[in-house]
């Protein structure tokens, strides 16, 4: 494995983040908010670790291999988050050392879980950078990198293929120079048409640019302490909700759908399913919330509307505190927690179309075995899922739940009560942010020991690389 | 790009690197001694002045405690210095406003003080007011505690805002160090990187010349590879030249 290549195409990835610290330098100096040293040293160290590399390694050698590209997507998540954590932990205040690692990959991985107390308190460039991580990280670093500097194509398809899932690279079916256009264009569409709308709501122009960073990344890191709950807007709510849904499907299909195409979100069974079981969720919490008492009905359908969307869609906006709700929608919420949206969106986690495989798996294993000699085929999308991937998909969701609950009995032994451990896990892992009990939508991640919050920091960057990414990087033996 | 230019960049690179780590603490800790300045300056000054003003009220109080007693000469001078003293730390409170609505709570003591001064400029000694007490009571120390009041909401607010700003103050000496780690940390990464590239781009290569030439030496055709444009290519290829001269 060549190491410097791999740490020249990290410093590709740096140079790419020097861009939004020196956006954010340039909010810091117009609103003289005392963190430009902080931005301009931040954005030099970055530049610095991104040009240097250039210097030594020829650009005649930058053809990859899988391996290496493991390792530059690995490693590069792992370097950008270490980088993004500096403006944290220069700003200092609620920010320690492992504070600032925790929001910065929260803010990546798009989880959205904060350890702030006290988001308000923070200068609008410092809300900026947070907001800008999740818009980063919501495309995927490595994929931003790749659209935005030159680079060689094979090795744009070799980190391609390593960013995205299998399933995600076949619903896309394109070359990985278009899927990468395809991208980026929805993903830059969705955010500026959000915008807009969010501005036209009544947001300020700022509050709107940063929500809608965090929406279309499916991420949840609101300028307010309150989160959307600030605004008490419905027309606001309706218009995260839509962007929250659209940004959790597949941007192919949404593609597809602007240009008209065959393959489109009103044709994909996928998608059909996604929006079916958000309803039902919706349905069932509104139910329970009206007969507990928790208001009028249309009360109970404001609220659970947007939370299971806000959780089913892994963004993990809030508008009310869901910790105080009755145990049987809390449940429900935490299944949409472990669901996760669908592949080829920015959500991570298990994700919905993996969970369609396994049924479909379970299904044809049942008909297996009352016909044994069928020729039974799994199909997605009306496509046949290849065996390969069929294991792929069960072996993931083994380890998925397995790595939650390992991750939760070491939560519990730091003594961690049961719920805040298991539904913060589930939040990590998924990306989706808020859980239950201490962690609850409207309460943050501070009062966890330092020690969980590395556990959890670790799950969300494993939600967010897929679990096999992380394993081979780590059984790499020869660097 | 030639091998010393390299290098070069990579030196500068370090030094630029704590040049900058050293220029960023240097500015935190101006701010730091700005922040302390703040704090000697403007609250502990006020501080100061309100502690004066209650021990030449108290003083003042003793004074008009011995007048009462009828001892006309000592009361009248220990009233007259403390009264001097208590103007001059009122003076310099007035002087030094550096907290918000602070020159109200001069004002006050102002009021307060100048009510309670009235009351003791006329005759006590050899007047109905000798001996007293009720009139000390019910007239003399409750102005006497309004001042002090107002003397302790004074204090009280620079205490206030003296905390502030040494908790400011704890939070800056973080942002000072902060920077100067974070150099340490980049730093050490950095040099790692600078000597794997050293090695990989210019000890390696040479390395492989070696062996090349020793190997061409044996009879084998001279086949090192260098991938950088610089020196060690121009060696590479002079050697090839060379060889194939031979």
């Amino acid at each position: 494995m060549r190491i410097p290549l791999i740490i020249r195409h990290i410093g590709g990835i740096l140079l790419f983040t020097s861009l939004f610290l020196f956006i954010a330098l340039i909010l810091s100096l117009y609103d003289r908010d005392g963190t430009s040293l902080i931005f301009l040293y931040c954005s030099i160290l970055c530049l610095i670790f991104g040009l240097f590399p250039m210097i030594f390694v020829p650009a005649s050698t930058l053809t990859i291999n899988i391996r290496e590209g493991i390792a530059i997507v690995v490693a590069g998540w792992f370097v950008i988050c270490l980088f993004g954590s500096l403006p944290y932990l220069l700003w200092g205040g609620e920010f320690s050392l492992i504070n600032a690692w925790f929001e910065s990959v929260s803010g990546y991985t798009t989880t959205g879980s904060s350890i702030l107390n006290d988001v308000e308190g923070l200068p609008r460039s410092l809300l900026f950078w947070r907001s800008s991580t999740h818009w980063i990280g919501g495309l995927g670093v490595i994929l931003f990198t790749l659209i935005i500097l030159p680079g060689k194509d094979s090795a744009k398809f070799v980190l391609v293929s390593t960013e995205l899932s299998e399933i995600a690279r076949q619903n896309f079916r394109e070359s990985s120079k278009r899927t990468l256009h395809v991208l980026f264009f929805v993903y830059i569409g969705l955010t500026l048409a959000e915008t807009i709308l969010l501005k036209v709501c009544g947001m300020s122009l700022f509050d709107a640019v940063n929500h809608a960073f965090a929406t279309i990344a499916t991420g949840g890191f609101s300028t307010r302490n309150l989160s959307i709950s600030h605004y008490n807007s419905i027309r606001i709510e309706v218009v995260i909700m839509l962007f929250m849904v659209l940004s959790g499907i597949n941007f192919g299909l949404l593609f597809g759908t602007v240009t008209l195409k065959s393959r489109n979100i009103f044709t994909s069974s996928i998608v059909r399913w996604f929006i079916l079981v958000l309803f039902t969720g919706i349905l069932l919490v509104t139910a329970r919330l009206y007969a507990s008492g928790y208001g009028s009905l249309w009360h109970s359908i404001r609220y659970a509307s947007f939370q299971v969307l806000s959780l089913g869609t892994t963004t993990g906006f809030a508008t009310t505190d869901t910790g105080n709700w009755p145990v049987f929608t809390q449940l429900i919420l935490i299944y949409f927690t472990l669901q996760c949206a669908c592949i080829g969106s920015t959500s991570g986690g298990l994700k919905f179309d993996r969970i369609i495989i396994f049924f479909k798996s379970l299904n044809k294993q049942l008909r297996l075995i009352r016909h044994p000699r069928a020729a039974v085929v799994c199909k997605l999308e009306n496509r046949p899922v290849s065996e390969q991937l069929e294991n792929q998909t069960l072996v993931f969701t083994v380890l998925y739940l397995l790595i939650i609950l390992i991750s939760t009995l070491a939560l519990t032994a730091m003594d961690v009560d049961l719920m805040t451990s298991f539904s913060g896990v589930a939040a990590t892992i998924g990306n989706v942010g808020p859980g239950f009990g201490e962690v609850s939508s409207l309460a943050n991640y501070s009062g966890l020991p330092a020690g969980a919050k590395i556990i959890l920091s670790l799950d969300m960057l494993i939600g967010r690389l897929e679990i096999f990414n992380i394993l081979i990087f780590f059984s790499l033996k020869k660097f | 790009m030639k091998i010393k230019l390299k290098l070069f960049l990579g030196f500068f690179t370090l030094v630029l690197m704590l040049a900058l780590a050293g220029a960023y603490s240097i500015i935190e800790f101006t701010r730091i001694s700005s922040s302390v300045n703040a704090i000697l300056e403007d609250n502990y000054q006020s501080i100061q002045a309100t502690k004066n003003m209650l021990e030449a009220l108290e003083r003042e109080d003793s004074g008009i405690l011995l007048l009462l007693m009828g001892n006309f000469r000592e009361g009248r001078q220990t009233i007259t210095v403390s009264d001097s003293s208590f103007l001059q730390a009122l003076d310099i409170a007035r002087n030094n406003l550096t907290e918000e609505n602070e020159k109200q709570y001069v004002a006050d003591i102002e009021s307060h003080y100048s009510r309670y001064r009235s009351l003791i400029e006329y005759p006590i000694v050899n007047t109905s007011r000798q001996g007293n007490i009720e009139w000390y009571e019910t007239e003399v120390y409750p102005l006497f505690q309004e001042v002090k009041e107002s003397i302790h909401a004074l204090m009280d607010l620079n205490q206030t805002s003296m905390y502030r700003e040494a908790m400011t103050l704890k939070e800056k000496s973080k942002r000072a160090i902060m920077p100067g780690i974070v150099a340490i940390g980049a730093g050490i990464v950095f040099t790692l990187i600078f000597n794997l590239f050293i090695n990989y781009y210019l000890v390696a290569p040479v390395k492989r010349l070696v062996h090349s030439i020793r190997n061409y030496k044996r009879g084998t055709v001279f086949g090192a590879e260098i991938e950088t444009r610089d020196e060690l290519k121009d060696l590479e290829n002079s050697i090839r030249d060379l060889t194939a001269k031979l």
